[in-house]
């Protein structure tokens, strides 16, 4: 089993609110000693060296399995979280067939123990049969199954009468339903996000408000339906507008039992990429024009940008770093989408929606906290204890229990290539972008889930 | 990365533009034209604008000749890659290249090759497998001119994609007002593009060379079709790129010194963006009574097809202020400018 002996690293740790110098000591796969080291003894140790976290939740990945394993199995999928630093990866039911019944769940971890992966693998179940949102699947047995809520994510629960009943019948589960926003009336076609960028590139417009219609719609139907159903919960997905997002806050603040999460790429991309600028959301002006300030440095276009919901403009990804950084969203969720290049090489309209992102996203979360949108402890919390909270769970550097954690150097810089990505779906719109942050040990179950091929200084 | 895809924005900036000698091979020759594909109208300079015009100039003097024909690519082979229906174009391109003593190819791909199955990345390979050198492409999704250019060893050159950019058609529009207007010049011209923007690639290539040259450029239809372009207009303002954005027909084509109407299609109606041709023919149709708002002599335009009688009405496509048969002419001398430049950067 594993031993581990971390000296004058930078610990933090959410679950107690804390970080600064400590060391930490794993023995035979126990995280035996967690200590804070004092002023004194911790000099010299700082942020910016190597950094020891809890391992990360994803709440919202696709690992394809069953029916695409050519865009990522769940062997392979598991393995790109450990390489991200996840120690617990929620898949999402999107699969062919659609896990709508216990049997795809069974399928899924026996894949799972079969990878020999200590990343935890939980899933959700579909709302609807075969994700078609006609009639409800098969909840109360999902439940018994073991699922940690319901989507038919890929799609939003298109009718209303079926998220009330959804949210009802999950609710007296004690489960959530997770919905992706999208009124998908106003976004039929729909490209890139409504604007400027857009119009200039002749691409269909995805307006704000289809998202922001879906989120009122389903807040409204929420309040309604907790009245009678006091467990009822309603988690939303890759949430991506400031109109959104302010919606949400103030559905928090009447009370409501809602949560949401936002993407790495939504926080730190915008929609300035699909026409070719390749800078971070924080350096983007929302007045200006690409095309004049040079900052287009690529050709348009790239499919690899591709995604639902869209990049959104600068400001919408300021309003996901500001929601994250008060709170107000309770994640960060990485929308993992593999996909194979047949399905990503072709026209940008023609190409399938989604970034292969589980292995990138503390990099792009640690380019905002480089960058002051957010601090390390918030950008950690929202990785770890909020994602577990909206799972009815803690997680934290808990002494005695096996060892669940991340260690990364903060101010190691890697390059985002195909070679490094463990993912087979090899669809990222990074490719040549150096990170920062490289996570050199993830353990999850009391073993090593990842390891950089250069070994940790102990 | 860009350098890759479209030869850089090292392009030429000097205003010293030398015009080629076109009855000889490009390459035999110093041309200040840096960029290897055109695929939008973007990134090209007014240098760039003004070396295209030259050129032109050059080719309708070849298309003026008893035999109107030059040997400056000849071995070339340039094959035209259509997704999308098209008869003018096409041809234009055809006789274009023809004109220039170039081998064509003519490739009518299905528009069910577009769906999954046969991509499209595979069949510029096999194009370029077959000798194409000069691709000409049209497609019916935005930017798919970019991916074939990634993958293709020559030079793409847009023959129109989705709704994004009809480089060629700006180009030959550009030339025609220059042409026509008094002083050869579109800067402070008041110019109105008409109809329905939000679906056309015609007026968004328009809008970069257009202001690019100066023109005040007002874009007007129903605002269900002129999604998206207010925001533009206030972004690419900051930039130094003006135009203007109404629904209202008669403040834009008050005093307008060329109106350019756009086709309007039927499927418009079924997705709910217009009421009904009727009643698009009564409030934006181009008709003699509105274009006498506009300046005398205004100039009217159409890039084609028209459908006669919605946004245009007959007497005013065959009217004296028309050139429209002009653009088809000038369409061909752009066409042979653009091939031979882009031929001559291929090898550069």
């Amino acid at each position: 089993m594993t031993d581990l002996d971390l000296s004058r690293v930078w610990l933090v740790d959410p679950a107690v609110g804390r970080e600064g110098p400590g060391e930490l000591v794993v023995r035979d796969g126990i995280l035996e000693a967690v200590t804070w080291l004092d002023e004194s003894d911790g000099e010299g140790v700082d942020a910016a060296g190597v950094v020891v976290a809890p391992g990360f939740i994803d709440l919202h990945a696709h690992l394809r399995e069953p029916g695409n394993e050519d865009a990522e199995t769940v062997a392979t999928g598991l393995r790109a979280a450990a390489h991200g630093g996840f120690t617990t990866v929620c898949a999402m039911p999107n699969t062919t067939p659609a896990l709508d019944e216990p049997g795809v769940l069974a399928a899924i971890r026996a894949a799972a123990a079969a990878s020999g992966s200590p990343v935890e693998l939980l899933a959700y179940g579909a709302v609807t049969v075969g994700r078609a949102g006609e009639a409800l699947a098969a909840l109360g047995e999902l439940a018994d199954a073991g699922v940690v809520g319901f989507s038919d994510d890929g799609a939003p629960v298109r009718s209303a009468s079926i998220l009330r009943n959804a949210l009802a019948y999950a609710g007296a589960l004690g489960l959530p339903i997770v919905d992706h926003p999208e009124d998908a009336t106003q976004t039929e076609g729909a490209e890139a996000n409504d604007g400027f960028i857009a119009t200039v590139l002749g691409l269909r417009g995805w307006s704000a408000s289809a998202e922001e219609t879906a989120v009122a719609r389903d807040q409204a139907i929420l309040a309604d339906v907790c009245r009678d159903v006091p467990g009822a919960r309603l988690h939303l997905t890759h949430v991506s507008t400031a109109g959104a997002l302010e919606l949400i806050r103030r559905g928090k603040a009447a009370g409501l039992p809602v949560t949401c999460d936002v993407t790495p790429h939504h926080l730190a991309l915008t929609d300035e990429w699909v026409a070719g600028a390749r800078r971070f959301a924080w350096e983007a002006r929302t007045d200006g024009d690409p095309w004049r300030d040079e900052a287009i440095v690529a050709p348009p276009y790239a499919s690899s940008l591709r995604v639902n919901p869209p990049l959104r403009t600068p400001a919408d990804a300021l309003a996901c770093l500001a929601v994250l950084a008060d709170g107000a969203a309770d994640a960060i969720a990485t929308d993992h989408a593999p996909h194979t290049e047949v399905d990503k090489a072709v026209e940008f309209g023609s190409a399938s929606t989604g970034i292969s992102g589980i292995e990138t996203a503390l990099g792009l979360v640690l380019a905002a906290v480089d960058a002051g949108h957010l601090t390390l402890a918030r950008a950690i919390e929202a990785l770890t204890v909020g994602p577990a909270a909206i799972l009815g769970r803690t997680r934290g550097l808990v002494e005695g229990a096996p060892a669940d954690l991340v260690v990364f150097d903060r101010s190691e810089r890697w390059t985002v290539t195909a070679d490094a990505l463990q993912s087979k779906g090899k669809n990222s719109p990074l490719f040549g972008l150096e990170l920062s942050g490289r996570v050199l040990l993830t353990m999850a179950a009391g073993r090593v889930a990842y390891e950089a091929p250069i070994s940790v200084s102990a | 990365v860009t350098d890759v895809i479209d030869g850089g924005a090292e392009a030429a900036t000097s205003a010293e533009v030398v015009v080629p000698s076109v009855d000889v091979a490009p390459e035999s020759q110093a041309v200040g034209w840096r960029h290897r594909h055109l695929l939008d109208v973007d990134r090209l300079s007014t240098a760039d604008l003004d070396l295209v015009m030259r050129t032109a100039d050059a080719m309708r003097e070849v298309l003026a000749r008893p035999i109107a024909k030059v040997p400056a690519l000849r071995g070339r082979n340039v094959t035209l890659l259509f997704y999308e229906a098209s008869t003018r174009t096409r041809v234009s391109f055809e006789v274009a290249a023809r004109n220039l003593s170039a081998d064509v190819v003519n490739i009518a791909a299905s528009a069910s090759s577009v769906t999954k199955g046969e991509s499209l990345v595979d069949t510029v390979r096999t194009v370029e497998a077959l000798g194409a050198q000069l691709l000409v492409m049209r497609h019916g999704v935005s930017g798919a001119p970019y991916l074939a250019a990634e993958v293709f060893g020559g030079s793409v050159l847009n023959g129109g994609d989705g709704w994004h950019a009809h480089p060629t058609q700006a180009l030959l529009d550009l030339y025609t007002l220059r042409a026509h207007l008094p002083d050869g010049s579109v800067a402070g011209r008041k110019i109105v593009i008409l109809g329905d923007v939000l679906h056309s690639r015609v007026a968004r290539s328009n809008i970069w060379t257009l202001t690019a040259a100066g023109a005040d450029l007002w874009l007007c239809g129903p605002a269900t079709l002129l999604r998206g372009f207010e925001a533009w207009a206030g972004r690419g303002a900051a930039a130094g790129r003006r135009f203007n954005v109404t629904a209202s027909i008669d403040e834009a084509l008050r005093d307008a010194d060329a109106v350019m109407a756009l086709r309007i299609q039927r499927e418009r109606m079924a997705s709910g963006l217009l009421p009904s041709l009727r009643e698009y023919a009564a409030r934006y149709g181009l008709t003699a009574p509105r274009l006498a708002l506009a300046k005398p002599g205004a100039l009217v335009m159409h890039p084609g097809p028209m459908n006669e009688g919605v946004e245009i009405a007959p007497d005013v496509a065959a009217g004296a202020q028309s050139v429209i048969t002009d653009q088809v002419t000038n369409g061909v001398a752009i066409r042979m400018a653009v091939l031979y430049l882009l031929a001559g950067a291929t090898r550069g």
